[in-house]
């Protein structure tokens, strides 16, 4: 998941600044889980730029229904062509990449340009929960963890060492450059130490390949999946019945 | 180490001679001038001087043009400090082979601090090579003649390098794993971060076993208690020891300007006396002596092991 917390009101609202009216649209994916998009979100979004003198409407998506998947949020945004067509600015609370492709669809398919402003800032590719959440891959196209004892040299060290651990190790092992994170590569070592790869650790591992994440990336899959009420609906009786994980309180 | 030799230093430590190298740090300014008066203090004391990249990641006079400069107008041989945090693999080549053009004989391959403790945090940091490839890079450029592609380096540079180990790692299994690393892809030498405790560089050596590159032992007699106090707080695993610090405050009370100096300086003798004798019975090849700013010290010092 896309980890996110909302920017500060005052930057949003320098972005909203001569924008009376405007459409404040949530997300139904990540930025419902971090509360940077979901119903309640939009809601008290609405409620402080309404205090701000601003004309609000609100998009609201629901639970699973992402900003960035445009075969889902296209739905919600053709249902409000006029409410767009007719509006200064769209706040749009999710990540960047849902702010990118809601500005993409609104400006070629249904030929609307409009301001899409971004709400929230983008913290990383984050693993975990419920409550502690952690980056853990920046996506580089050329994963590494079979090397690395699977930890993510590339995010889990500080400074992305292919080679570490570097000489600024902290007292009970941690980060040089922020003591309240664990040293990645003495976590390297250990877990290597009890699969038996010391040997491993001690071999160069080659510098990254970073020719693999030209960026923009482009992708295409040949079969869209397909929504599977049945298996969504099993999967949820599991989640109710199933044995419960040991969660991190 | 391999068999050519092209510094006085990477010569000294082939013949067994105990070596001792100080260092040198270019800071903010457009000038050179204060390590240059350093360098000459140090000339006949030490056999070469490091001179720092970016050293706590404050944005300082390239160590490149530095290490030119000095070498230049001192004959002083430098040991130029290159640090993977600034410089992706394309930078870092064209620099090792600019040092080569520049006539300089050692490079000390480091990772770097991470930027955002200096004083441009915002900066993006690189690290694109870590110290072991940089190492890596640096022996295929000298010895192969061909750049990480495998590309074809005409007339390529003749020099040594090195990399840093620290003693103190919080880890030192991890560390020293790390330094066998390094050594593996072809560090010629290695000198170690500051050690102040005889059984923090006892262990290390233990730990570590019989290797075949000289290694020098890092150390910081400070020349005022804000150096030593600014190390202890600053630097990357490294704790000053807090009897020292305190001895090294006490000497701030001295007005008189000459006494002050003789009380730091007896200060340090006392401490660094009794470290040094034991550093005799290591197999330390030689020491660092990063008394920055302050060569009158060396001497002194040098006296113990000598
Ligand atoms: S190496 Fe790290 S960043 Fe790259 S794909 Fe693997 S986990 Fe993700
Ligand atoms: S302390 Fe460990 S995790 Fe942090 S930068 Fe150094 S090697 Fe990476």
């Amino acid at each position: 998941m896309i980890a996110q917390e909302q920017k500060p009101m005052e930057e949003i609202l320098g972005y909203l600044e001569g924008k009376q009216k405007v459409v404040v649209m949530g997300c139904g994916g990540c930025a419902t889980f971090y509360h940077t998009g979901d119903k309640k979100a939009v809601g008290e979004m609405a409620e402080k730029l309404r205090k701000e003198g601003k004309d609000v409407f609100k998009i609201v998506l629901p639970f699973s229904f992402q900003a960035c998947d445009i075969e889902k949020s296209g739905v919600w945004l053709e249902k409000n062509r006029e409410e767009l067509e007719n509006r200064d600015a769209v706040l749009l609370m999710s990540c960047g990449d849902g702010v990118q492709v809601v500005t993409e669809y609104t400006d070629e398919k249904m030929s609307i340009t409009k301001p899409i402003i971004p709400a929230n800032d983008a913290l990383g590719l984050v693993g975990g929960g419920p409550k502690k959440f952690k980056e853990t891959c920046l996506s580089c196209g050329m994963c590494e963890l079979g090397k690395t004892a699977g930890i993510c040299p590339l995010t889990s060290c500080g400074k992305g060492l292919m080679n570490g651990p570097c000489g600024g190790v902290r007292v009970d092992d941690k980060c040089e450059i922020d003591e309240e994170k664990d040293c990645a590569w003495v976590k390297i070592y250990k877990r290597m130490e009890k699969l038996g790869e010391l040997d491993k650790f001690i071999e160069m591992r080659d510098p990254h390949e970073w020719s693999k994440a030209k960026r923009p990336r482009l992708f295409e899959i040949e079969e869209p999946v397909g929504m599977d009420m049945i298996g969504a609906g099993l999967g949820m009786l599991t989640y109710k019945l199933g044995p419960k994980p040991k969660l991190e309180e | 180490m391999g068999d050519e030799v092209y510094s006085q230093m990477v010569k000294e430590l082939k013949d067994g001679k105990y070596v001792f190298t100080g260092e040198l740090e270019p800071e903010k300014a457009g000038d050179v001038n204060e390590p240059i008066e350093m360098a000459r203090e140090l000339v006949g004391l030490v056999t070469a001087c490091n001179v720092t990249d970016n050293p706590q990641s404050m944005a300082y006079v390239s160590s490149l043009a530095a290490s030119y400069q000095i070498q230049k107008e001192t004959g002083m041989e430098c040991v130029y400090q290159l640090r993977c945090a600034d410089r992706n693999r394309m930078a870092l080549l064209s620099d090792v082979l600019g040092a080569g053009v520049l006539g300089l004989k050692n490079i000390l391959a480091l990772a770097g601090d991470h930027v955002s403790l200096g004083d441009t945090p915002d900066a993006k940091p690189v690290f694109d090579l870590d110290s072991t490839t940089l190492i890596a890079m640096i022996r295929k450029v000298v010895d192969e003649g061909k750049d990480l592609g495998g590309n074809e380096i005409h007339n390529p540079p003749k020099l040594h390098v090195g990399g840093a180990a620290a003693p103190g790692a919080a880890y030192l299994q991890a560390e020293v794993a790390k330094v066998k690393r390094k050594i593996n892809v072809g560090a010629e030498y290695l000198q170690t971060q500051v050690v102040y405790y005889t059984d923090v560089l006892d262990k290390f050596f233990n730990e570590l076993g019989k290797v075949d590159v000289p290694i020098l032992v890092g150390i910081f007699p400070a020349r005022t208690f804000g150096q030593a106090d600014f190390f202890d707080k600053n630097v990357a695993g490294v704790d000053v020891p807090p009897a020292y610090l305190e001895n090294m405050k006490a000497t701030k009370a001295i007005k008189d300007k000459e006494k002050k100096k003789e009380e730091v300086d007896r200060v340090n003798i006392e401490f660094f006396t009794g470290f040094l004798e034991h550093l005799k019975g290591t197999p330390a090849a030689g020491c660092h002596m990063m008394a920055v700013g302050y060569p009158r010290i060396i001497a002194p010092l040098k006296k113990v092991i000598e």
